[in-house]
């Protein structure tokens, strides 16, 4: 009996400590790798949505088992979560980090702790990490100046409702579009900011309502905001004025095309799947490359029933 | 003479809060945006924007009388948003089912930050900061964190899409020709159903005797737990119902709807003329308040401001209101 439970122990700790050594493991031992995702807050559902693919993809392989811990928009507390994370010692960190700045030195400490750390969305400062994966809102929000300019043959009145420009999305989704409609005679009689909510979306678009009679379409910075606006022209009866958002989530902005309330949006991808795609690669032993750039699609009335369309 | 009725129409609150409207409806006339100020529909979207911070606003005004504070009912908007997407949208419920049960809910809340600050005396401050996180937390729960829309998850990942509840349609409505928005016609009802409780009832009478001096009220036989407890309950009946028409007006549940409303509707409260100590303000004023804030709120918005701008002017206004408030009662 004692010598049984003798001869586990020890196989146990042989384990264990095979599995410390071993990089990369030998492709015979049925490990389990262990995933720590910190999200910096999941309080938007486009976060949620980043959690969701993540779960969804490393669902397709049993031997990866991921940790999520929401940080709940507080830089400290996701500080602390890292640390965890790496005295748990887990195989891989994958973090979405609220800002640069307070964050990179303990992603750095956990780099060089030899736990590979993917970075999604929000980049860090420096280069200890293994791999950024994000998309640029500067061309998303070009894709949609130009997707704009063309539906309206060059020419026409455009509110845009922005999301906070004192965000960098919101700074480069803006910038983005006016490179789009530039050299076009498009002009943007109206901008606001609605903060990303729907609601002061709603509040912005009856004021250029009021104050113009002719609108040709409206480009919000997100899809609530886009919905805001519909909602907005809807109630006051104007008809005939287009509808574009950004982020395109599944739930959000896909349903409004479906239902015909919007007339375009465009995905800012979460990235999700291909964290767990690189994560897999970095297990296999295989290199990966430092930054990976996200793709966008368009998603309109002709595209949307076909899962949308890559966008160059 | 003239100087005489100024001086009598500055001495009491509402003279003072009825100046800051006129100022600011002057200030609108002046920057009308091309003539935008003088259409109709400015004005009928001002009162609709306004009408979810006044519901908050009214059931503020009961508990700011009583002495006490709410600061509960931006994330009550947010509960009451999500349980009536819920019921409506996902469970198919009638509205005479969908609208008791989320005035319940509100009115629940509210019972249990009243009940927790007047029987187990917690400060208001606290025991209402404790439902604010609470019920946030209840309202991301219930929600499962992501907005409940006519895009309805099936078992399998995918979306179907349902219709707009007729209910929601029905608050989201106009009336008089298009002219007047549902919304803010609840609101009213609000209003005279907060002003009856606050001037024409004896509970409203309590009220203002324990703002003034609850040791002394309690000693003069006024019940004064069960007024209090009253009080912050028609404060979450008040939350829910601007929760229902903001579910209404967005079509979906946001567990994120509502943030920092409370604020805004103290504010509207404070301008107004309702003194934080208690024991002193109305219904009336309220109102006023919210007709201030919600023109300035339009006004620059119609200039289309940007919104550093707008965060500096509303912060000078607000202060100046209040000054203005302080300066006339001393």
């Amino acid at each position: 009996m004692r010598a049984k439970f003798i001869s586990i122990l020890a196989s146990v700790a042989l384990l264990a400590g095979g599995c410390g050594k071993s990089n990369p493991p030998a492709p015979t031992q049925a490990r389990v790798y262990t995933i720590g995702m910190s999200q910096c807050n999941l309080g938007e559902p486009w976060r949620v949505q980043m959690n969701e693919d993540i779960r969804a993809a490393a669902a397709q392989h049993p031997e990866l088992k991921v940790v999520f811990n929401d940080a709940q928009n507080d830089t400290l507390k996701q500080r602390a979560q890292v640390e965890e994370f790496v005295s748990s010692k887990v195989d891989l960190l994958i973090i979405s980090p609220k800002e640069a700045q307070p964050l990179t030195e303990p992603v750095a400490r956990a780099f060089e702790a030899g736990i590979p750390v993917i970075v999604l969305d929000r980049a860090l400062l420096g280069d200890k990490f293994t791999c950024f994966i994000g998309a640029d809102n500067k061309k998303i929000g070009r894709a949609a100046g130009q997707w704009i300019a063309k539906k309206l043959g060059g020419k026409g009145k455009v509110v845009e409702l922005k999301g906070l420009m004192t965000s960098i999305p919101g700074q480069d989704r803006h910038t983005g579009f006016r490179e789009g409609i530039a050299g076009t005679d498009i002009e943007v009689i109206f901008e606001a900011d609605m903060k990303w909510l729907e609601p002061d979306a709603r509040k912005e678009m009856e004021s250029a309502l009021s104050r113009f009679d002719h609108i040709d379409l409206v480009y919000a910075h997100n899809d609530p905001g886009a919905h805001g606006a519909y909602l907005a022209a809807k109630a006051a009866g104007r008809d005939g004025i287009l509808f574009v958002g950004i982020d395109a989530l599944p739930q959000e902005g896909i349903a409004y095309v479906k239902q015909r309330i919007l007339d375009a949006t465009f995905r800012y991808p979460t990235g999700g799947a291909e964290a767990i795609d690189t994560a897999l690669k970095i297990f296999k032993g295989e290199t990966v490359p430092k930054q990976i750039v996200l793709g966008t699609r368009s998603f309109d009335k002709s595209s949307v029933a076909a899962g949308g369309e890559p966008l160059p | 003479m003239k100087f005489s009725f100024w001086k009598s129409a500055l001495a009491s609150p509402a003279g003072r809060a009825f100046l800051a409207l006129l100022l600011v409806l002057i200030a609108g006339a002046i920057f009308n945006a091309n003539g935008a100020f003088f259409k109709i529909g400015t004005h009928r979207d001002t009162l609709r924007q306004a009408s979810v911070y006044g519901m908050l606003a009214c059931g503020i005004t009961l508990v700011i009388v009583s002495g006490g504070i709410d600061l509960a009912v931006g994330s009550l908007v947010a509960l009451a948003a999500v349980c009536a997407a819920k019921m409506a949208i996902h469970w198919n419920w009638p509205w005479w089912e969908v609208v008791p049960a989320c005035l319940a809910v509100g009115t629940l809340c509210g019972t249990v930050s009243g009940w927790v600050t007047a029987s187990l005396r917690v400060q208001p401050f606290i025991a209402t900061l404790s439902m604010m996180v609470l019920a946030r937390g209840l309202a991301k729960y219930a929600s499962g964190g992501m907005k409940v829309s006519t895009a309805v998850q099936n078992s399998d990942g995918t979306y179907h899409y349902v219709e707009v509840p007729a209910l929601f349609r029905a608050i989201d409505h106009r009336v008089l020709g298009g002219n007047l928005s549902v919304v803010t016609v609840i609101f009213l009802f609000c209003v005279a159903l907060a002003w009856l409780a606050l001037s024409r009832h004896r509970w409203g009478r309590y009220l203002y005797a324990i703002g003034g001096n609850e040791e002394a009220a309690r000693l003069s036989g006024v019940p004064v737990v069960a007024a209090k407890i009253c009080a912050y309950a028609a404060s979450g009946l008040f939350a829910a119902v601007a929760g229902l028409c903001q579910a209404a007006q967005e079509q979906q549940g946001d567990p994120e709807a509502g943030s920092g409303y409370e604020l805004t509707a103290i504010a509207m409260v404070v301008i107004g003329g309702t003194s934080l100590m208690g024991g002193r303000g109305g219904i009336g004023l309220t109102l006023l308040g919210v007709l201030t804030i919600g023109y300035l709120d339009k006004i620059l918005s119609i200039n289309a401001v940007p919104e550093a701008g707008r965060l500096v002017l509303t912060g000078i206004i607000i202060v100046a209101a209040v000054l203005t408030q302080r300066r006339g009662r001393t």
